[in-house]
């Protein structure tokens, strides 16, 4: 366990727009993307088991079989599906992430009085036994 | 094989030169890790790119250097299969686990897995899933390590296994995740010029047209047509099925890639490690066409003989075709440091779940202190090491190389990889569930490979085969059952601290709220705390 942040109010924080808004952008890609790769996939495996005859077939010229292009397709769509991923992450839900993080650790106030945060019940209380850089 | 004697020193120069360098490497690591965060995570300071070299240098063992290039040697098409499985895993790593791993977790997987359950159990749970699967996963990797060794350098089986658990150990307990780290990072560099050389080398043979490998491997098969198509190696369409579900979730459980997500510094390095690999890996695994077809294609029919049974010497009598005994040497000397940098992510991850979670979480409760944690890792690691290498000897030759990975890989995807994801995804997932859900995972696994035709070979074989059960691989039927094992469990008993602490562990896993920080500790030293801090700023995780 990491740190025990005893006085956050987690419930608090996940029902926050903020979070809400990351996690509902993030389940648009993350649902559709998963169940496309497994469909991609397990259609890529099935033909293998189920059609060798379609698979062991030419494809286009003598030698190129319709399995072989077809596992390349494989490889195309990890890297693409994978590059999507990292910058949808980048691009939308770090920005929103840092915002929640903001929200809960505050930032410094403009007149140096120190961060404001929300969802606060009490003083921070910590165990953590690592060395924290310093800043 | 006649080129035993003649490589012989050629070979034993090259291993030299690969246990030379990691042994400055972890000489070097030795004098910078003080600090448990230090000994299992590297600091938390390894960049992306240099993860995701490790990540590579982790997953791709002797299986994939050697094995599926030997499968399609001697299979054709179905070897291709394991490539595609294997690389389209990291998808299911990325989008579901790689920055939960990094966010919410400190040095093993079973701090995300029992984040929000209670903890003893939780973790004995976890640490049986990490055991088992390490267990099948090293002695396969042992075994494979003597065959080959005695194959190439001519050092007996029992001295080269002997060896291989010596350097391993050695790495770990001298220079723990640090020295692991870099070993796999050069390894991975190793392997892939290899591959490059290899690849390039094969196609200037053949006249520089890919297509050109097919149709020369078909002519030069007895197969024929057949070659270039699926059957061959995988003949039942149900076990075909079954292994793809074994291959493509067994990833996301195994121990000793999850414990990569903690050697950097936030969540944005985790997941620019997995595509960092992911382009590695598969960047290897297409070259594995140019090594498994090319081979065929160049030793022809006559070659057969010469890479054995499932073409594990494939490579390397390809290597020896294009550039004789030296560059047979140096695959070699690769191969070798392969399987170096495999069990030693596969032992550090192994002794995280003996010292972190038995130790210091069950037996301790959380009561010793760093020190004691570390040195009881270093204990665990030098034991399951001399294990591994007991196991290995007396099991010798007789053990399957292949099946035990691929019993690793079900264990991993039917036992570790359901209670984790259930822990991050469903609410009401509790103690029970991951308990009852692991305990399924691994017996229903284990327990289907022991009935398997692979065990009980055929009607010939004494016993004979089950004739109600053919699957060879356990996965279709095993991981829908670690899913029961984790829903029935649950529906048992009612666990409200669970489900009160979903929102947190939800939380901190998608925002990094109060990640563990960096420590900064590199192996070049020097400008690490800096890095460090610096990484942390710019992506705002807060040291709190």
């Amino acid at each position: 366990m990491a740190d025990e942040r005893t006085d956050t109010d987690w419930v608090a924080i996940e029902r926050s727009p903020e979070f809400q808004e990351l996690t509902r952008k993030k389940r648009a890609f993350v649902v559709p993307a998963t169940i496309f790769f497994m469909a991609w996939y397990f259609g890529f495996i099935f033909l293998t088991g189920y059609a060798p005859d379609f698979m062991g077939r030419q494809f286009i010229t003598d030698g190129l079989t319709v399995g072989y292009v077809l596992a390349l397709t494989q490889f195309v769509m990890t890297w693409v599906l994978g590059a999507m991923y990292v910058r949808r992450a980048n691009r939308v839900w770090d920005p929103l992430a840092a915002r929640v993080r903001e929200s809960v650790e505050g930032v410094p106030a403009a007149d140096g009085t120190g961060p404001t945060t929300r969802f606060r019940r009490g003083e921070l209380v910590t165990d953590q036994q690592e060395e924290v850089p310093q800043r | 094989m006649t080129f035993i004697a003649s490589v012989n020193g050629t070979a034993l120069a090259v291993f030299a030169g690969v246990v030379g360098v990691t042994m400055i490497i972890t000489y070097v690591a030795s004098k910078r890790i003080s600090t448990a965060t230090d000994f299992w995570a590297a600091g938390r300071a390894l960049t992306g790119p240099q993860n995701g070299l490790a990540i590579a240098g982790d997953y791709m063992s002797a299986a994939s250097f050697l094995g599926i290039a030997g499968l399609i040697f001697v299979f054709g098409f179905d070897g291709f299969l394991y490539c595609v499985g294997f690389l389209v895993a990291f998808l299911a790593v990325l989008f579901l686990l790689a920055e939960q791993m990094r966010n919410a977790g400190k040095y093993t997987f079973a701090d995300v897995l029992a984040y929000r359950l209670k903890q003893p159990p939780a973790r004995a749970a976890a640490a049986l899933g990490t055991l088992s699967v390490v267990a099948f996963y090293l002695i396969a990797q042992m075994v494979g390590a003597g065959v080959l060794i005695e194959a190439l350098v001519g050092i007996s089986f029992p001295w080269a296994v002997i060896l291989t658990g010596a350097f391993m150990v050695t790495y770990i307990v001298v220079g723990g995740m640090l020295a692991t780290s870099w070993v796999q990072i050069i390894k991975a560099v190793l392997m892939l010029t290899c591959g490059i050389v290899l690849t390039v080398w094969v196609l200037s043979r053949i006249g520089w047209n890919p297509v050109d490998l097919f149709r020369d491997a078909r002519s030069n098969s007895s197969d024929g047509e057949a070659y270039l198509q699926p059957g061959l190696f995988l003949s039942t369409p149900l076990d075909t099925v079954s292994l793809g579900l074994g291959l493509v979730l067994g990833t996301a459980g195994l121990p000793h890639i999850l414990m990569r997500f903690f050697t950097v510094p936030t969540a944005k390095a985790a997941r620019k490690s997995v595509i960092w690999a992911m382009f590695l890996i598969g960047a290897f695994y297409l070259m594995t066409t140019a090594l498994g077809f090319g081979g065929r294609a160049i030793l022809g029919q006559a070659g057969e003989k010469a890479v054995g049974e499932t073409g594990n010497l494939a490579v390397p009598t390809l290597a020896q075709e294009l550039g004789g005994d030296l560059l047979l040497a140096i695959v070699a000397g690769v191969a070798f440091a392969t399987i170096l940098a495999v069990v030693a992510g596969l032992v550090i991850s192994a002794s995280g779940a003996v010292a972190h979670d038995v130790w210091s979480n069950i037996v301790r409760r959380n009561r010793d202190s760093e020190g004691e944690e570390i040195w009881v890792a270093k204990i665990a690691a030098f034991a399951i090491g001399a294990i591994a290498i007991g196991i290995a000897i007396l099991g010798g030759a007789t053990l399957n190389v292949s099946f035990m990975v691929g019993l690793a890989f079900a264990v991993a995807a039917s036992a570790n990889f359901p209670a984790l994801l259930l822990s991050l995804t469903w609410r009401r997932f509790n103690t029970t569930g991951a308990v009852v859900g692991v305990l399924f995972g691994v017996i229903s696994s284990v327990a289907l490979v022991v009935i398997s035709p692979t065990v009980w070979p055929g009607p010939d074989s004494e016993g004979g085969a089950l004739s109600w059960y053919s699957l060879a691989n356990p996965g279709i039927i095993s991981i829908p059952l670690g899913f029961i094992g984790c829903f029935l469990g649950t529906m048992l008993v009612r666990e409200r601290s669970a489900e009160a602490k979903f929102d947190e562990l939800k939380v901190r896993s998608e925002t990094g709220l109060g990640a563990y920080p960096a420590t900064g500790t590199t192996l070049t030293g020097g400008t690490g705390r800096r890095r460090a801090a610096a990484a942390a700023t710019a992506t705002m995780v807060p040291p709190v």
